[in-house]
């Protein structure tokens, strides 16, 4: 089939619900036709991608490749962020200064922006089992290296490296979208990034437990805390292992397998760089990205100190609620997402972007307010306010990205991945480094950048739908789905016919109109959409 | 909705009511204890080995009386300026129960005026820096009402350094060492060996 993209070289695809499975040109179609021939628990399609999502099933391979792949993820999120809660016992070990800590927890957040890049070309050569298993086994040395610490050199240098193991994220969005069908990978990703995000709260409550118990078996706190590293990097090997044992690529087997079968029309990845690069949104949503994504991973650094020096609370007690703030993503990410779709049933693109404006927004009020709160119980409260409005957002931000474009979606998926951390690493440089002011200082600085940094999502505009303050052109033969996505396309590409994807995606596109889609005449050289 | 703004308002009135207790103030405290340090100029002590002999008594230069109200004195260790510098955790501010200048505590005693001696041995969990020792009078009611210490009043004579351990260990070194190479072994034995399996298959 010449229109097989859902091939191992497209990255990313299919994060967005409304593509559809082409091997049966139904646009918009609720109903995708079982494969009845297929041996599977679940219910496949014609590529073998399951069509539910059982989040309590491990059934082979679908539900099986989510688990093993979200809990990889998680995994690494865990050891990046497990110095953080302990960073009260670490700063008098290493006699480290604010700027100590204000670099390391920089330097944890900055080396996945470039291993992200990276491992989207990973994902493709080696297939994501090995891209995961590879990334994982690697970066468990560097957990270990943590026992060899005793300066702050080295321990900047050793966030930094054990910070790569991040780019488990794409590995993980990947691999779901090689699993599941378009109509549900939202969902599944959303869930699976969310879930795997919860890792940085779940550290912040298993670090200070670890380090207690070691204490009371014996050791002084200053070795206690090595020890508690090991935990860590043992998730990782055994991990490493499961996804090594357990995984494969696709479901019908491993990558190398089916890379013999058929021909897959590969895109020049210079054409594909520059759409992406020449969008304007991509750039708007890199920097919205940072302030959602970012902001929590700053926040996942810093939070734990914050509560045990301003509330003089013990150790656990505040590794306790700073976790509170990390897994709140259980459910705030999928809801950013849900609620993404639902404002889109009515209001279509317009819809989203009020919402992931309306989440963000919300989200840097409340980090003000946690920044200002001189109390305890109002400081948990903005605390998870805040943590749901950051959380949503970022779901709500991968509600739309899908729909930048359909040609370079991968790498503008990557790019804004990237750019998450780099936020990250910019709010903790600005805010968190130096003793200038102080952390509550910080916090509620760092809301007002969020709040002001999230305005440029009213520039965002989309000529067949629309943005924030201006509706979409009149001119609907001239500016619509179509059109929007052809224009990646130069015409010796279409007379080849490969934008046909892209017509495709635009076609069911067509429900980001909102309700307008029935009173919407098509365009005379396109299919009728089945609504 | 209204629900979630109730419970804002209700946290709001509640911290506004919570007491905001302000405790005794340092400025507030004579300087009425005499401290002294055995600690010798420019020897560093370990963590874990080094010790020093602390004594203090009343300073009876002060009118009779003054010291009526001591019940208990505790000796701390203190950090000295050079170590809070960069380090907001270990802030000096004037309202002690928010002060975090001296977070290490030496030894309770019950008030003495004189014959006070103590021989601190530095335990394992003291971290780098330079410090001075302060001692506090309580009274019944375990509030500060005097203090006393070894270094003038900005802090910069008859300080000491100690040294912390390091917290490693030679055996974590070696288990750290041992898990990496499992990793890493165990990685590329598993990727080698399936291409070789592959490569097997293919050839039948």
């Amino acid at each position: 089939m010449a229109d097989e993209e859902n091939s191992p070289g497209s990255s990313m695809h299919g994060v967005t619900g409304k593509e559809q499975s082409f091997a049966f040109s139904v646009a918009a179609d609720p109903t995708i036709p079982t494969d009845s021939t297929a041996k599977f628990a679940l219910p496949v399609d014609s590529e073998h991608k399951s069509k539910v999502f059982k989040i309590l099933s491990f059934a082979n391979p679908h539900m099986r490749t989510f688990h093993l792949s979200w809990i990889s993820f998680f995994t690494c999120f865990v050891s990046t962020f497990a110095a953080a809660p302990l960073v009260p016992i670490i700063r008098d070990d290493l006699n480290l200064t604010k700027t100590d800590i204000g670099n390391a927890g920089i330097a944890s957040v900055s080396g996945s922006i470039f291993s992200r890049l990276v491992m989207g070309a990973a994902c493709d050569l080696l297939g994501p089992r090995y891209a995961c298993a590879f990334l994982i086994m690697l970066s468990a040395p560097t957990v270990f290296c943590m026992s060899f610490v005793s300066s702050a050199g080295g321990y900047i240098v050793v966030r930094f490296m054990i910070g790569f193991s991040l780019a488990t994220f794409v590995s993980c969005q990947y691999w779901m979208s090689t699993m599941f069908n378009s109509r549900i990978i939202g969902l599944v990703n959303g869930t699976a990034a969310g879930w795997g995000n919860m890792g940085g709260g779940a550290t912040q409550l298993l670090m200070p437990v670890l380090y207690e118990l070691i204490r009371r078996a014996g050791a002084t706190p200053f070795t206690a805390w090595r020890i508690a590293f090991f935990i860590p990097g043992w998730l990782h090997v055994i991990m490493g292992l499961l996804v090594l044992g357990l995984g494969q690529d696709l479901p019908d087997g491993n990558l190398s397998t089916l890379q013999k079968k058929g021909d897959v029309p590969k895109d020049q990845f210079s054409k594909v760089l520059w759409y992406a690069i020449t969008n304007y949104r991509t750039w708007i949503f890199v920097l919205l990205y940072g302030m959602s994504l970012g902001v929590e991973l700053t926040t996942d650094n810093v939070i734990a100190e914050y509560f045990f020096d301003r509330f003089d609370l013990k150790l656990h007690t505040a590794g306790t609620i700073a976790a509170t703030f990390g897994m709140a993503n259980i459910v705030s990410r999928p809801f950013g997402g849900l609620m993404s779709d639902i404002a889109a049933r009515r209001f279509g693109m317009r819809g989203r972007l009020w919402n992931l404006w309306i989440l963000q927004t919300a989200g840097g009020i409340f980090c003000i307010c946690l920044g200002r709160a001189n109390t305890l119980p109002l400081s948990i409260t903005s605390m998870i306010l805040f943590s749901i409005g950051a959380q949503a957002a970022c779901g709500a931000t991968f509600g739309i990205i899908p729909f930048l474009s359909r040609r370079s979606l991968g790498v503008i998926s990557g790019l804004t991945g990237a750019g998450g951390n780099f936020g990250s690493g910019l709010t903790q440089l600005l805010f968190f480094t130096n003793s200038k002011y102080s952390t509550a200082t910080g916090l509620s600085l760092m809301g007002i950048m969020i709040v002001a940094c999230t305005i440029p999502v009213t520039l965002v505009h989309f000529p067949q739908w629309g943005s924030m303050f201006l509706p979409p052109s009149k001119d609907a033969s001239k500016f619509n789905e179509e059109s929007y996505y052809g224009s990646e396309w130069n015409e010796e590409e279409k007379e080849k016919g490969l934008h046909h994807g892209s017509l495709k995606f635009a076609e069911n596109s067509r429900s980001e109109r909102g309700r307008r889609v029935l009173s919407v005449s098509t365009p005379p050289n396109s299919t009728p959409p089945c609504v | 909705m209204a629900v979630v703004e109730g419970f804002l308002v209700a946290t709001l009135l509640l911290s506004c009511l919570a007491s905001t207790s302000y405790g005794v103030t340092f400025s507030s405290l004579q300087k009425t204890l005499v401290v002294s340090a055995s600690n010798q100029q420019g020897k560093v002590l370990k963590g874990g080995e080094g010790n020093i002999t602390i004594t203090w008594s009343y300073n009876n230069s002060f009118p009779a009386g003054t010291d009526s109200a001591y019940k208990t004195v505790k000796v701390k260790l203190c950090y000295a300026p050079i170590s809070q510098q960069d380090r907001a955790w270990r802030k000096t501010v004037d309202n002690l129960e928010k002060d975090k200048t001296c977070q290490h505590n030496i030894v309770s005693r019950p008030y003495s005026p004189s014959n006070n001696k103590f021989t601190w041995s530095v335990e394992r969990d003291v971290p780098t820096a330079t410090y001075f020792i302060r001692a506090y009078a309580y009274n019944s009611a375990d509030e500060e009402v005097a203090f006393g210490q070894n270094t003038d009043a900005h802090k910069t004579t008859n300080l000491f350094q100690v040294e912390a351990i390091s917290g490693r260990h030679a055996s974590l070194d070696i288990a750290s060492i041992c898990f990496s190479a499992f990793s890493i072994v165990s990685l590329f034995g598993f990727f080698f060996l399936e291409k070789r399996k592959a490569k097997s298959a293919e050839k039948k």
